[in-house]
């Protein structure tokens, strides 16, 4: 074991301990944590799976959505950013700049489906949080509020996204001042070959999950093209939607023909499905934005491979080796509604009915881990991993779990209200 | 021609209908197996598949025989010309092999060694696998022929699980598939395809689905007798590169494949004039 490795292995039992001591700080959390390591004890000891059957639920999609909302707005903090999870242990994080960017499109489509003022309320403060954030050089930084200066290249991308939805929904400049600044800084930071390494990436490495920055390029060139009447280079002549094609071309090079992707590049983790999910996001949606079949093709084929997975064994583990071999026992709640997410814009995108079948099912299957009851940050939260003990985020409900399940149950209620929709046009004249 | 009928359970009614038409149509077979109905597995593969209720209702029929009418029921009606015989209707797959006289062997799984030693020491010609196990390659092996299958589905278009329903979703015809089994899942060799005429008289998914199992039992009288005459060959499945699996449907979308059927009753019922 080399010295770094030491260092992260010190660094991992540092928290831990630390993390321990938060029930000496809050007995009132013992409860609710013992409640819910019995629970998810008992419930892998009855849980039965086998190819006849999915899981299900009668538990409505729109009562699940709420209760993930309700989750969400919960964990705003009073400074406007939205709290990186609740640990049974030690209750709320501080408010994470990353996740407050990329939940303020979730709160606007919430708001968007039933209409909830509180939920526009709630974008406007994440918004105007993140606006006081902002570095000079039109970067984030990465981490916590408050915990690291540094610039971060993916929090900065993940925060794009958040600026760019909301400048589409209010029309401010300040707004898509901020985001073309962090669009340039991102724009400056990106090497020859499309990728991002150095000082703004996690572990100084290019990672393939930065597709999700692509995808933040790829929007924000879409809104500046609006803007400049077709351009979609800025006033400096910065061409946002070349350098999202840039990232995607280099992240295209790392698909394998098992559909497997390298270049996760996370030493001292597995390659969690989070990641994984998210490199087949961030190229889908650039892919679909920028017209580009041959990386939708690509995503179909990993995400294909996944689908089998999930369909045979009926939830997807929470990390697997290279060509998706050796999944691991816990499951990535995230990463499976992620997926769920990739299916259900496939199924957008090819018409193939089958991935709006996992999704669906995908769905059900996640709504039976959201608790209905238990203290605040607990009630609809997703938790990290289920069993809550899995090595991903264990002992916590994360605010980026609630996003993407409700991004899936938002994708679920559009998807299946224009297929009924298209199904009745379809239907002969009744007269 | 020797033929062996693997089954789900002795209780499965399609296993017995297959031995049944196959004895009645000159062609008893040698032995039948089939897989033990209070297994573990089997119990909860019912229960994920019809319920609590569902498996209550269903050993409550095998378990207490007689309704009404002093008949013991029947789940799918249309494999009633099957099952019944004169002293009423043949309940388990025990009652059909005493009255045709061939043995019958009970275990835990098809592949197991046991299994493959009793299907072996029959030396079938024909294996006709009408539900159990994933089947490994040792036991594909084993009949002179091979072991076929009735898919609920036109290969190669509809490969997988709720074939009918996904058929009805996909704009493909209804039909059954009477295929030679290989490693992988409908990918086998084809014998014949049949279009299922009735579908439009359906009245709901379960009603479609037990047609067809009745249908597709018919049609494998017809292919034996084919395979025995020669005059039948198979036929290597085209597209095999198509991934063209569908798994178990959400009940979301088999609600529209239900309404789909439907509307296909609607549109074939003639109207009636009133007055």
């Amino acid at each position: 074991m080399n010295s770094g490795e030491d260092n992260a292995m010190t660094g991992q039992i540092a928290k831990a301990l630390t993390e321990a001591t938060g029930l000496l700080r809050g007995p009132q959390r013992v409860v609710p944590l013992i409640g819910k390591l019995v629970f998810d004890k008992l419930r892998i000891g009855f849980e039965q799976r086998h190819l006849y059957s999915y899981a299900t639920t009668k538990r409505a999609s729109g009562d699940v959505l709420n209760s993930l909302l309700r989750w969400i707005l919960d964990a705003q903090r009073p400074d406007g950013g939205i709290a990186a999870y609740y640990s049974l242990l030690t209750g709320y994080s501080e408010s994470y700049p990353e996740v407050t960017g990329y939940i303020i499109p979730t709160l606007y489509d919430f708001a968007r489906a039933p209409g909830d003022d509180r939920v526009v309320a709630a974008a406007e403060r994440a918004t105007g949080w993140l606006l006081s954030l902002q570095m000079p050089t039109g970067a984030f930084s990465g981490g916590l509020q408050g915990s690291e200066a540094q610039p971060s290249v993916f929090n900065t991308g993940q925060i794009l996204q958040g600026l760019v939805r909301a400048h589409m929904e209010t029309n401010r400049a300040e707004i898509l001042e901020a985001a073309v600044a962090a669009g340039n800084w991102l724009v400056k930071m990106q090497q020859e070959n499309g990728s991002w390494l150095g000082p703004g990436a996690y572990q100084a490495v290019a990672h393939t999950y930065y597709s999700m920055v692509a995808w933040a390029l790829a929007e924000l060139s879409e809104v500046v093209a609006d803007h400049h009447h077709g351009h979609n280079d800025n006033d400096n002549g910065v061409d946002y939607g070349l350098a999202a094609e840039k990232n995607l071309d280099w992240v295209l090079s790392h698909f394998r023909p098992s559909g497997w992707v390298d270049g996760i590049n996370l030493r001292g983790h597995p390659d969690y499905l989070h990641f994984i999910a998210y490199v087949l996001q961030g190229v889908l949606e650039c892919a679909i934005l920028r017209r580009r079949s041959d990386a939708v093709e690509a995503v179909a084929k990993s995400a294909w491979a996944l689908l089998r997975k999930f369909e045979t064994n009926k939830y997807l583990p929470g990390a697997y080796e290279p060509d998706f071999k050796g999944g691991q026992r816990f499951t990535c709640v995230t990463g499976n509604a992620q997926m769920s997410c990739v299916w259900l814009r496939l199924f957008e995108v090819t018409d193939d009915l089958r991935y709006l079948n996992a999704g669906l099912k995908m769905n059900e299957m996640l709504k039976q881990l959201i608790p209905t009851g238990g203290p605040r940050g607990v009630a609809g939260g997703v938790s990290g991993s289920y069993p809550v003990w899995g090595c991903y985020q264990p002992l916590r409900y994360i605010s980026w779990g609630c996003k993407f399940f409700a991004d899936a149950l938002l994708l679920e209620q559009r998807l299946t209200q224009s297929f009924e929709a298209s199904t009745t046009e379809a239907l002969p004249c009744a007269s | 021609m020797r033929i062996v009928v693997l089954g789900s359970s002795v209780y499965s009614e399609t296993a017995c209908a297959m031995a049944v038409r196959m004895a009645e149509s000159g062609h008893v077979p040698v032995g039948a197996l089939a897989l033990r109905t209070l297994d573990r597995g089997t119990l909860l593969r019912k229960l994920g598949q019809w319920g609590v209720r569902g498996v209550a209702r269903y050993a409550r029929a095998k378990l207490i025989p007689h309704r009404s009418d002093g008949q013991p029921p029947v789940r799918n009606l249309y494999l009633e010309p099957e099952l019944k015989h004169s002293g009423g209707v043949f309940r388990s797959l025990r009652e059909v092999a005493a009255a045709y006289g061939f043995p019958i062997l009970v275990c835990n799984d098809q592949n197991a060694p046991d299994s493959i030693a009793g299907l072996r020491e029959w030396s079938p010609d024909l294996i006709i696998f009408t539900g159990g196990n994933i089947l490994r390659k040792q036991l594909l092996e084993i009949p002179r022929l091979g072991v076929l299958n009735v898919h609920l589905g036109l290969l190669p278009e509809i490969r997988g699980m709720s074939s009918p329903e996904w058929s009805l979703l996909k704009h493909v015809p209804v039909g059954v598939t009477i295929h030679y089994m290989d490693a992988e899942i409908d990918t086998g060799p084809i014998l014949q395809r049949y279009e299922f005429p009735d579908a439009a008289r359906c009245e709901s998914l379960s009603d479609l689905r037990n047609r067809l199992i009745a249908f597709g039992i018919e049609k494998v009288a017809d292919v034996v007798s084919g395979l025995d005459r020669r005059t039948i060959s198979a036929t290597h499945q085209p597209d095999l590169d198509k991934d063209n699996q569908f798994f178990v449907m959400h009940e979301w979308l088999q609600a529209r494949a239900a309404e789909r059927l439907a509307k296909r009753r609607v549109a074939t019922v003639p109207e009636t004039v009133n007055g």
